[in-house]
């Protein structure tokens, strides 16, 4: 199968790739089905591909390269866990968001995104760490 | 907005399966106690907000950018991961 976005061009996948978020991302409800693109290029970064909507794409990251231990309570073992990633310029001002992850079960692959309770768990966690920014 | 008056202990019914209960009443604050069906989202309203937010901020971000925080990426050091414990050595 087929799927052209603005930011990936053309996208071949098949069937079993799509993720189907039933409540669809928070404040994008109407977007319920997903590609998740590995793009090798732009390590350590994933994006979240609408396959509904043409323009609709959102960058990720594996909260582990930003909070090592950072785990969601009832995620289960086998889901994965991504949060999404504001980029922004200058790149350094970058964030995360770690308070509303996305996990992805296995079999089916069905998403949600959570928002947690703890506000250990910030909005905007800056992306890169204090001391790599200055250096 | 329709605007309904409650006491304490007193309930609403919203549509199928979801019911709201006014559960305490104390300095300015109320609890309230929801039952709804698992798969309804229930969140504050702020914290919706905020997610939406940075939802539509990560959004707005195109390929390129990424490519300029991987790069950033690749410079900085990895991060610190929490002690590991080695498991008991294994009696014969």
């Amino acid at each position: 199968m087929k799927w052209t976005n603005r930011q990936f061009g053309e996208l071949e996948y098949e069937p079993r790739h799509e993720i189907v978020f039933p409540d669809g991302l928070i404040g994008f409800e109407r977007n319920t089905r997903f590609l998740l693109v590995n793009d090798d290029s732009a390590k350590p970064f994933l994006w979240l591909v609408s396959l509904e909507d043409s323009d609709l794409c959102f960058p990720l990251i594996d909260p582990q390269m930003v909070r090592p231990g950072y785990a969601v309570t009832g995620a289960g073992p086998n889901a994965t866990v991504l949060n999404l990633v504001a980029l922004r310029t200058p790149v350094e001002d970058s964030t995360v968001n770690l308070r509303s992850p996305v996990v992805i079960g296995k079999d089916p692959q069905v998403g949600r995104q959570l928002v947690l309770d703890s506000e250990q768990f910030s909005f905007r966690q800056p992306l890169f760490s204090a001391a790599a920014v200055k250096g | 907005m329709l605007i309904l008056s409650r006491k304490l202990d007193e309930s609403i019914r919203i549509g199928d399966g979801i019911v709201v209960k006014i559960v305490a009443i104390q300095d300015g604050q109320v609890k309230l106690g929801i039952d709804a069906p698992r798969d309804v989202r229930i969140l504050r309203s702020e914290l919706y907000e905020e997610t939406q937010k940075s939802n539509k901020q990560a959004a707005s971000a195109d390929r390129s950018a990424a490519l300029e925080a991987a790069r950033r990426f690749a410079q900085q050091p990895a991060p610190d991961v929490p002690a590991a414990v080695k498991p008991p050595a294994r009696n014969p």
